[in-house]
């Protein structure tokens, strides 16, 4: 059977009250939130174990200095932050109780969940809160999560339950910045071990609804039930196992023939293959993954505006996102597709985002090349999306006499060229916590305090992305990143195309599975399955 | 014996520097290196990428990095995984028991397939039957080995309802699990290498067939069972050695791409991950001990000869 949904989460409105946000009184969230990790089931039965076929694995388990987004998928399974992410956009208390910020927005309070217990057996204080930001802000200690709490100045813990982030700015969003991407809360101490590192290939130290059972590299990675877990009642699951998968042919394979229960996909169309499988659903989810191409505006011609908006007018994002992923996804303008609704501005109100071919060779020759040029376009290796989009944009841009060149290059080399600032005109496949700071401000917030890859440097850019941190009424602060979005899409430091959906298939012995936008296994903590 | 022995084992310690050497050089040359995969795109920034490049010693002079691993190696000591922590020549090892354990599969069911299809083929040269054989041949060198496994995967999900279980048991923990992952990538593997022998043995036994001794014993009356097995093929042996010495190692080199494809957890995906993750000590370590191997392979073939033929006896 197959069953396409696209759920829609309901809770938008009422989420973005919910949380305590300056000026609203901590009180709510003594009890803990239903909506923790997805919707809580009726019937649900204890027990059982499920096997998951996965494509990548993660290199090494360590939350605070593993970067790989195949380590993050199931990193909150182990490990918690203070805060959930959910997809609305709004961050749920998850081991913190309630939020307060400070009048003047340069302090942060958090009380903390009482009765919370490490896997170690240690119960969860305010001196572990500390202790494992502490370590996750110092670069020294060579965390990619320490740039987000750059405006951190330090961290008090008054009393057992209650800590408080001191900030040298304010930032509205700091509570989506403790979530579950980077860092946890591990028992104070035990980074001190210069080991710790690989020593969490072998034990969990976190106080997630499973433990680590077994990591066996190439291979699989088994997470155990955690009998002290502080969500009453859950998980269901009593095993989970990853199995490295190593294509996606493989993984149709595995579930119809029952090898496996649950499976993501990245390339959407390879879930054809399961249309009329036996046992089998496979569902869609909006994702908050975005395909880009990214103009590193110190290089070849892109330090000409003219000539970017060349580019963008000659993309059509529609036919390219049909040729690469067979049109499952959504088209979008500058936001993720799982935050149009709360963030986006609609494509019609944005520059550049229609076809102009007259334009863009307008564009061109005011710039100084009515003969178009040469430029080199970058596809990763591994990303299968990329060739057919590399392909489709250079027949796009010979149109207005742009010759494109594609090059492929391998993922370590790509990595080196973005940190460095040399990207060139490349393709870019990257996804966000779901909020706004979270998603632009490295990227595009001029140095030092952004990263600043594309080499853009703009100032006004720049100063709407530090008033969108430090504001915190959500109205105010939607219009200033509407703002910046329109300067984005008129300036084209980046074509963000379209969002991929993403793509599960489960046996229908697996119930209440809910994928999160992120594409990380959030939604197996409060999966189950038939007897 | 002594001395060459000596002169060998000498030759072998030189390649194995040398190509620690080159190794080491290469992998440093690539761009990028695991403070950017830790980091990811986006993470961290100059104080973070400097404390961890202090954290693996790369901020080090190279020489003083590949002295210190070099001496280390003589100590017996491979490192460690920056990824895993654990003990490089314990990775090595596990992975090596699987790669061997796919190795010698195929190539006793390739030598099992090819040398009988070879010899009849080479008896039955121009006929049919020959013709078969060597469609056959065809067929197996030139289909991908990526393809095949491919095929073979969906092929049985298709028409068997089964699949092989994808998370990986040794034999000595689950027998029956082991050989139902292993039976697919055999046979892929072995395919193409039966093809080889086959087209191989035939050759040979063609030429041995036209020799003049061959014709001596047949005018002396000897049975064709006697001529082909006990005279044609004992003399094709040496060669065939040689051939299977060839073969192992090209086995060990090709199964990085059927590794991969069943999601073996063998040398040839250890190495792999270690260049992806730029995992230095991990390639480092496996490679140098690819070296050793492939050294090793070589030597006990030129042994074998003296065994076989005593006028070659070293």
């Amino acid at each position: 059977m197959t069953e396409f949904t696209l759920p829609r989460r309901t809770a938008l409105q009422l989420a973005l009250g919910s949380l305590a946000l300056p000026g609203i009184a901590e009180a709510q969230q003594a009890q803990i939130d239903p909506l923790l990790y997805g919707p809580t089931p009726e019937n649900a039965r204890r027990g059982g174990r499920i096997t998951v076929g996965s494509l990548v694995e993660p290199p090494a388990l360590d939350p605070f200095r593993q970067a790989a987004d195949a380590r993050i998928r199931v990193s909150p399974l182990m490990y918690q932050g203070l805060f959930f992410e959910d997809q609305s956009g709004v961050p749920r208390p998850l081991l913190a109780e309630s939020a307060t910020a400070a009048p003047d927005g340069k302090s942060w309070t958090f009380r903390l969940r009482r009765g919370v217990k490490f896997h170690t057996g240690q119960p969860m204080t305010s001196a572990d809160v500390k202790y494992s930001y502490d370590f996750m802000r110092n670069a020294a200690n060579g965390s990619p999560g320490a740039g987000d709490l750059s405006s951190v100045t330090s961290i008090d813990a008054p009393d057992d339950f209650t800590v408080v982030f001191n900030l040298s700015r304010p930032n509205a969003a700091l509570p989506m910045t403790l979530t579950n991407k980077y860092g946890a809360v591990v028992p104070r101490g035990f980074l001190d071990d210069a080991n710790s590192g690989t020593r969490m290939n072998e034990i969990s130290v976190g106080t997630g609804p499973f433990k680590l059972k077994q990591f066996r590299p190439n291979s699989t990675l088994v997470f155990e039930r955690n009998p002290d877990y502080w969500q009453p009642g859950l998980p269901y699951l009593d095993e989970i196992t990853f199995v490295t998968m190593p294509n996606s042919a493989a993984m149709a394979v595995g579930l119809q023939s029952r090898r496996i229960d649950l499976a993501m996909f990245s390339r959407p169309q390879d879930t054809q293959a399961l249309a009329n499988a036996q046992g089998v659903e496979v569902r869609r989810w909006p994702s908050l993954n975005q395909k880009t191409v990214d103009l590193d505006c110190k290089y070849n011609n892109l330090g000409d505006v003219r000539v970017r908006q060349a580019i963008a007018l000659a993309i059509d994002k529609k036919t390219v996102m049909d040729a690469s992923i067979s049109g499952y996804g959504t088209v979008i303008g500058t936001i993720v597709a799982g935050m149009q609704d709360a963030w986006g501005v609609p494509l019609d109100q944005l520059a550049n985002q229609r076809v102009d071919l007259d334009r863009a060779k307008a564009l061109l020759a005011a710039a100084g090349h009515p003969n178009g040029f040469d430029i080199d376009l970058t596809t990763i290796i591994g990303y299968d999306w990329m060739d057919a989009a590399a392909v489709t944009i250079a027949e796009q841009l010979r149109r207005i006499n742009i010759r494109v060149n594609i090059r492929k290059l391998e993922l370590g080399v790509w990595i080196r060229n973005f940190r460095a600032r040399e990207m060139g005109f490349t393709f870019n496949d990257w996804g966000t916590t779901p909020d706004p700071s979270l998603l632009y401000y490295r990227h595009f917030r001029a140095a030092p305090e952004g990263a600043d890859f594309r080499n853009w440097n703009h100032a006004r850019a720049s100063a709407l992305l530090d008033r969108g941190q430090e504001t915190a009424d959500p109205a105010a602060r939607r219009a200033i990143y509407a703002e910046f979005q329109k300067i984005l899409a008129e300036e084209v430091p980046t074509i963000m195309m379209f969002s991929s959906d993403v793509l599960t298939a489960n046996r229908t012995r697996l119930k209440n599975y809910v994928q999160h936008g992120t594409g990380w296994y959030f939604g197996l903590v409060k999966a189950w399955v038939e007897g | 014996m002594a001395g060459f022995l000596a002169r060998r084992l000498g030759a072998a310690a030189i390649a194995a520097l040398l190509s620690s050497l080159a190794v080491f050089l290469i992998m440093r040359a690539v761009p990028g290196d695991i403070v950017g995969q830790m980091l990811g795109q986006s993470g961290g920034d100059r104080a973070a990428e400097e404390a961890l490049r202090a954290f693996f010693g790369l901020d080090r002079p190279l020489w003083s990095q590949f002295a210190d691993w070099l001496g280390a190696v003589l100590r017996g000591d491979l490192g460690r995984s920056w990824y895993q922590g654990r003990p490089v020549g314990v990775m090595v090892w596990e992975a090596f028991l699987v790669t061997l354990e796919l190795a010698v599969a195929t190539l006793v069911l390739a030598t099992l397939i090819g040398v009988p299809l070879g010899v009849v083929a080479g008896i039955t040269q121009g006929s049919r039957l020959d013709r078969a054989i060597q469609s056959f041949n065809l067929v197996g060198l030139s289909a991908p080995v990526f393809w095949l496994g491919l095929m073979l995967l969906v092929g049985a999900s298709a028409a068997l309802d089964w699949s092989p279980p994808f998370a990986w048991s040794g034999p000595q923990e689950d027998l029956a699990d082991n050989i139902s992952i292993l039976v697919l990538p055999v046979i892929s593997l072995a395919v193409l290498q039966a093809a080889a022998y086959s087209q191989f043995v035939r050759g040979l036994m063609i030429e041995e067939l036209g020799k003049d001794y061959i014709r001596a014993g047949r005018a002396k009356g000897l049975t064709p069972a006697e001529l082909y097995f006990k005279h044609a093929l004992s003399n094709v042996m040496i060669p065939l050695v040689t051939f299977m010495g060839l073969i192992l190692v090209q086995i060990l080199g090709g199964v990085v791409v059927i590794e991969s494809l069943f999601s073996l957890p063998g040398l040839g995906r250890l190495i792999l991950a270690g260049i992806q993750g730029r995992d230095y000590p991990v390639v480092q370590g496996a490679l140098f001990f690819v070296v050793i191997i492939a050294t090793t392979i070589n030597l006990v073939v030129d042994l074998l000869y003296g065994l076989l033929d005593p006028r070659l006896k070293p």
